[in-house]
């Protein structure tokens, strides 16, 4: 039992993050239950759904790709005091720039590929300029500016979609981009494609970026106190540029990426809210690239899965958008399970409180 | 068409008939949150709590047949999710924003949810009773008053009275000294044996009450059903209202009606001018680009209450 207080005490963030995910499913269960569903059952049928094949398995791999790298931009820009809640709208417009690269030319592939994702990179990028101007130079609450942002994105789309670059079907969409800018599958006849390898690399280059580079320090500082890092000589508004731009395109990428690897195409509202999940699934991961690896998975699995316990105990979908509040208020709240926790850990009175900032 | 037949056929009377209908919302959510805000907290979640205000006066409106219960309900269950919020940002001191975005979400998720759960078939509940509409006699022989403020939602008595009665509370009743000092200086507060922890919980709950009348408004009086998500955004631009408004009842409703009025603009607009000749969605992503100018500080922006956001972070707004 010592061994485990100690490291339980040692680990005591991620085990906050993991009782904030079991209290979030525990308040599920409960919901569940007061609508007259049995929740062991409902869960049997959201695992069977997100792992239970491999065609299953596959799909939810799938839907943590757009989930992971959104969730890093989350990550860089949050590391950095930023909060970049207009991820949907920089992926949107990714997706748009990608496809209309991935269409409009006839390249090579070793080109034509990356120029795709460099496009849908940078407009995500560009895009959130924006915001961080108005937050760096004109004080603008960038939550609210990045969330008001969203919709023009989307109504840009789709006038795009329907007057510009149309092509023929019943969702508007543009037409499809060449084989030379498309990821292969993975799984043949599945969704999983090869876009989980620069996933990969932009998990890892972020946790690089962050802990291993002086800029990433630089980032980090001005994320923990602008004005301790304005002592030290750091450019506190040009690294909250960065941060921003760099959030922004890493959201344009997870759109590119969703475009280049599952549908070929720009479609109209092709995104279930990939934009915002993508904050629950940083928070849960405890704003921390590998931790998010482990939160996307979480999250990708419970899109999937909720279709199946969907199908099979009449459970509505937007199940998953009230399980993602419900986890962000747990999460936030985590001063209070933490001391709870320590509380029961350590048989004593909570330590003095510190100041969260999530 | 040439461009005065254009402004002529949008600058009308019903222009601004509409301006009042859109602002009704707007003012209750706008109004609600200044009185947070003054102490001391910033509730991000306005748009969620006004998300569940809708979905809950349309299902009292619908298993009550009566929306007057519709909108009891709206402004209970408000309240409540507010004090939920007010838990979380005061006395576990999360941070404001973080949890102001759980609140949005849960908003978001709860009501979509219960849609599902209440009315199996997706989208909207059926429709249900509105709100009377209210007609002044007197007003009928008044050319322009009659067509803008007559066969208005009875909600526009209160909407216009709120910052006239909220500009007495603050500034005229020890009640309102207490709550702007609460967000300026808590600890001189707490001098007087004033505990600022009440207060706070007391404004984050009015406010949040408020909230869910506005969202209340759209379901059961704007429109006659609720359907996902039908709030749009209007919570955020009621937050924007309140920064752009100084956080003070004459301004805040200036810029409540501002953007109303930007709303019905592009409503018109829309209208007036065929699509094949300029593109709709410019005119639909119109009032939020508007409020992001404007809250860049293209026009002169104030500051608000010294204390914001304590006690977790002390951000720029």
């Amino acid at each position: 039992m010592g061994k485990t207080r100690k490291y339980l005490l040692k680990n005591e963030a991620v085990v906050t993050s993991i009782l904030a995910v079991i209290l979030g499913f525990i308040m599920v269960a409960i919901l569940l239950i007061s609508s007259g569903r049995n929740p062991i059952e409902a869960f049997g049928y959201f695992m069977g759904g997100a792992f239970g094949t491999l065609y299953n398995f596959a799909d939810t791999m799938s839907r943590v790709i757009p989930l992971l790298i959104a969730a890093t931009a989350f990550i860089i820009g949050a590391k950095s005091s930023v909060f970049n809640v207009g991820i949907e709208g920089q992926l949107l417009l990714g997706a748009y720039a990608s496809a209309v690269v991935g269409f409009a030319f006839d390249l090579p592939p070793i080109i034509h590929l990356p120029l795709m994702l460099l496009a849908g990179t940078l407009a995500g990028g560009l895009y959130a300029l924006i915001p961080a101007w108005l937050k760096v130079y004109r004080k603008v609450n960038e939550i609210l500016s990045t969330i008001m942002l969203n919709y023009p994105a989307f109504f840009f789309n789709h006038f795009m979609v329907l007057n510009i670059t149309k092509a023929e079907g019943v969702i508007p969409g543009t037409p499809f981009i060449k084989d030379t800018a498309k990821f292969i599958n993975i799984f043949p006849g599945t969704r999983l494609h090869a876009g989980i390898i620069v996933t990969a690399l932009v998990v890892v280059g972020a946790y690089y970026l962050l802990n291993k580079t002086s800029l990433g320090y630089e980032m980090r500082a001005v994320g923990l106190n602008k004005e301790a890092a304005r002592f030290h000589g750091i450019p506190v508004e040009r690294r909250m540029m960065l941060a921003f731009f760099l959030s922004g395109c890493l959201g344009g990428l997870a759109g590119a990426v969703e475009v280049a690897g599952v549908h070929y195409r720009y479609l109209d509202q092709f995104s279930p809210g990939y934009g915002y999940d993508s904050i629950t699934v940083a928070m849960v991961g405890l704003l921390n690239p590998f931790g998010a690896v482990f939160s996307a998975i979480l999250f990708g699995a419970l899109k999937t899965g909720i279709l199946d316990m969907a199908v099979y105990s009449q459970i509505p979908r937007q199940l998953v958008t009230l399980i993602n509040g419900i986890m962000v208020v747990f999460v936030s709240a985590k001063s209070l399970i933490r001391d709870k926790f320590l509380k029961v850990v350590k048989g004593t009175a909570p330590v003095v409180v510190e100041e969260d900032r999530a | 068409m040439n461009f005065f037949e254009i402004i002529k056929s949008v600058f009308t009377l019903s222009l601004a008939y509409a301006t009042i209908r859109i602002s009704i919302s707007i003012v209750f959510a706008a109004m609600g949150e200044m009185i947070t805000e003054r102490s001391g907290i910033f509730n991000m979640g306005v748009e969620g709590i006004m998300l569940m205000g809708a979905f809950t006066a349309a299902v009292g409106a619908h298993f009550f047949e009566s929306p007057w219960i519709g909108l009891l309900l709206a402004a209970v269950v408000g309240m409540l999710i507010g004090l939920i919020f007010a838990f979380l940002a005061i006395t576990v001191k999360a941070a404001q924003a973080i949890s102001g975005l759980g609140i949005y979400l849960l908003g978001v998720g709860l009501s979509g949810y219960l849609l599902q759960v209440f009315f199996e078939h997706g989208g909207n509940t059926p429709r249900v009773e509105t709100l009377p509409m209210i007609h002044f006699g007197f007003l009928e022989n008044i050319p322009v008053l009659n067509e803008v403020f007559n066969d208005q939602s009875v909600l526009m008595i209160p909407a216009l009275l709120l910052p006239i009665l909220l500009y007495v509370i603050f500034y005229r009743t020890p009640w309102g000294t207490w709550l702007r000092a609460t967000g300026e200086n808590p600890k001189a507060l707490a001098v007087v044996g004033k505990n600022p922890i009440v207060i706070r919980y007391i404004a984050v709950m009015a406010g949040s009450f408020l909230a869910g009348i506005g969202g209340a408004y759209l379901s059961i009086s704007q429109t006659s059903l609720f359907s996902e998500r039908m709030v749009n955004g209007r919570g955020f631009i009621a937050l924007s209202a309140v920064i752009f408004g100084n956080v003070k009842p004459a301004g805040v409703f200036a810029a409540a009606m501002f953007f109303a009025l930007m709303d019905a603009l592009q409503y018109s607009l829309q209208t007036v001018i065929p699509d094949q000749y300029f593109p709709r969605e410019v005119f639909m992503a119109l009032p939020y680009l508007l409020t992001l100018l404007i809250l860049g500080g293209f026009l002169k922006q104030g500051k608000g209450p010294a204390d914001i956001g304590n006690p977790d972070e002390k951000e720029s707004r």
